[in-house]
């Protein structure tokens, strides 16, 4: 019971920073592909 | 027929105005003891001065207005302007006292840019400014991004219904638990779990970068601070540019994001269900909005050829854009370099995110994008009744936690609020082209300031204007508030001078 509470907040955590880090990743590749099609 | 406020209003009234500011008066022990640490005598002196004010102050209120009645919603509302305008004056005190600011307005200015998590800075020789000095700008950013009156709320104030339309009043209208006290301090511990993270990753960037550790983990938390809240002050007058560090960089771009998520949807998913994320109407709006700014942004900057690499793209790019959409107003470049290097499609591109903003209920200033997705939704609904055999019946549907159905009551706000941010994006443009100020620039500027982001084209600075200056504080004050309490306490005003 008790490892199950701080188990969600790690994974929602987790999930935060990954949906942080796919913004990031999908504007990298924006500018990726605007610097090579010049 | 307008009613005259009567002695039991005001009553009212300075009796929970007298609570927050005596809750305001506690914070400033922060800086206090941390300057005592440091033996920088002469700014705990400052707090010292300030502390005795803002106690007296509150006490003085609570005491002699004291009453046992609970708020109703016109009081609560007033209670909660007038809490911000009173942590601007008081806030601003300590800061005129360091003699790092021009005037007393100067520091009022920085005062509501830091409570309303702007970021814009009137600041002489910040380099120079003492550890305590610096903790206290950031810290009011951290007061003024969970709410002035969320402090109150949190300690002071025990969880009534006028609690409840305090809260409201401060732009918060989602309650996460069913006591708002609980939803104050759920706040506050989501904040403070994120401080400990974010900290240690920016200190630890920061150690990477050659920083000696106690400044590391100094600058980490202040840094910290200024991105969750989403405010943009640094503690070097260079902004982030200052670190030359791409991790740190990285870092802080997750952070302001994070700071940019609703605080519901935080409780959701460490709490409930973290799928939510991929369904959520904000979270998808927010990726949305983010990529096409940012495209927008990227054309622009590709026509001057100003960042041919994708690195350095994203690096000046993406990091204004970022900074911009979240509202945070954290630089890697300076301010002139948006008039010199980016070009007109490219600001516009930044002045579109500024504008929009992040989740409600967040830290971030702006329309926001519960809003702007209620638009898109209501006009999709629309266009589908005309396309679409009259007799069709037109269900529209989003996920905002649950699902729920698309009706007129919330389109409605959405479009008046998204109206009154258009017209004050507008009318501090038009103050400043007053003032002789080039359009771009001054909407930039006034974007800026009213969407609480702090992104600075090189308008602001101590030789602009006063009347700019007072401009700039009415509109990151009201920005911030969402109207409803500026509006509720102009009419209270005419009410007192015209009512029966």
């Amino acid at each position: 019971m008790k490892v199950k509470t701080f188990v969600k907040p790690v994974l929602g955590i987790s999930t935060e920073i990954l949906y942080t880090i796919a913004i990031m990743l999908a504007a990298f590749l924006l500018c990726l592909l605007l610097t090579v099609f010049k | 027929m307008i009613l005259k406020p009567t002695l039991k209003d005001l009553r009212t009234i300075g009796y929970y105005l007298g609570r927050v500011i005596t809750g305001l008066g506690f914070t400033m022990l922060i800086p206090l003891f941390f300057g005592l640490l440091r033996g920088e005598f002469n700014p705990v002196l400052d707090f010292t001065i300030t502390l005795e004010i803002t106690l007296l102050l509150g006490l003085f209120l609570s005491k002699s207005c004291f009453t046992q009645e609970d708020l109703n919603w016109m009081q609560g509302m007033i209670v909660v302007s007038l809490s911000w305008l009173a942590a601007m004056f008081l806030g601003a005190v300590p800061l005129y006292l360091s003699g790092h600011w021009k005037s007393y307005l100067d520091a009022c200015f920085d005062s509501m840019s830091g409570f309303a998590t702007t970021g814009l800075t009137l600041v002489q020789d910040l380099d120079h400014l003492s550890m305590a000095h610096n903790l206290w700008r950031h810290l009011i950013m951290f007061i003024g991004g969970q709410g002035v009156v969320i402090i109150a709320l949190s300690f002071f104030v025990k969880g009534s219904a006028g609690a409840f339309r305090m809260y409201v009043g401060e732009a918060r209208d989602e309650r996460i638990m069913p006591n708002v006290v609980n939803t104050s301090r759920f706040i506050w511990i989501v904040s403070l779990v994120f401080l400990a993270l974010g900290t240690l990753s920016l200190g630890l960037a920061g150690i990477y970068g050659g920083m000696k550790p106690g400044n590391a983990f100094f600058h980490g938390a202040c840094v910290f601070m200024a991105a969750f809240d989403t405010g943009g002050f640094a503690p070097q007058s260079q902004s982030i540019l200052y670190y030359h560090n791409f991790l740190f960089e990285v870092v802080t771009i997750s952070i302001m994001i994070l700071g940019a998520i609703n605080f519901k949807l935080h409780y959701h998913l460490w709490m409930v269900n973290r799928r939510e994320i991929y369904k959520n109407i904000e979270t998808r709006t927010l990726f949305i909005t983010i990529m096409v700014t940012f495209f927008i942004a990227a054309l622009g900057l590709k026509q001057l050829g100003s960042y041919p690499g994708a690195l350095s793209l994203f690096r000046k790019g993406f990091y204004q854009l970022i900074s911009g959409h979240t509202g945070t107003g954290f630089q890697t470049i300076y301010p002139q370099q948006f008039m010199q290097d980016w070009s007109p499609l490219a600001l516009v591109g930044v002045i579109i995110a500024m504008g929009l903003g992040g989740a409600v209920c967040s830290t971030t200033g702006a329309i926001k994008m519960l809003r702007i997705g209620l638009i898109y939704k209501a006009m999709q609904e629309d266009i589908k009744r005309i396309i679409l055999p009259p007799r069709a019946i037109v269900v529209k549907k989003y996920h905002h936690i649950k699902v729920l159905f698309l009706e007129d009551k919330q389109v409605r706000p959405a479009l008046l609020i998204t109206l009154a941010y258009l017209l004050l994006y507008g009318l501090g443009a038009i103050v400043g082209m007053l003032f002789g100020y080039p359009f771009l620039d001054s909407l930039f500027e006034s974007t800026s300031a009213a969407a609480n982001v702090g992104l600075s084209c090189g308008i602001t600075s101590a030789a602009m204007p006063s009347a700019l200056k007072v401009t700039y504080i009415l509109q990151m004050w009201a920005g911030r508030l969402e109207f409803m309490s500026v509006l509720t306490l102009v009419g209270f005003v005419a009410a007192a001078v015209k009512g029966r």
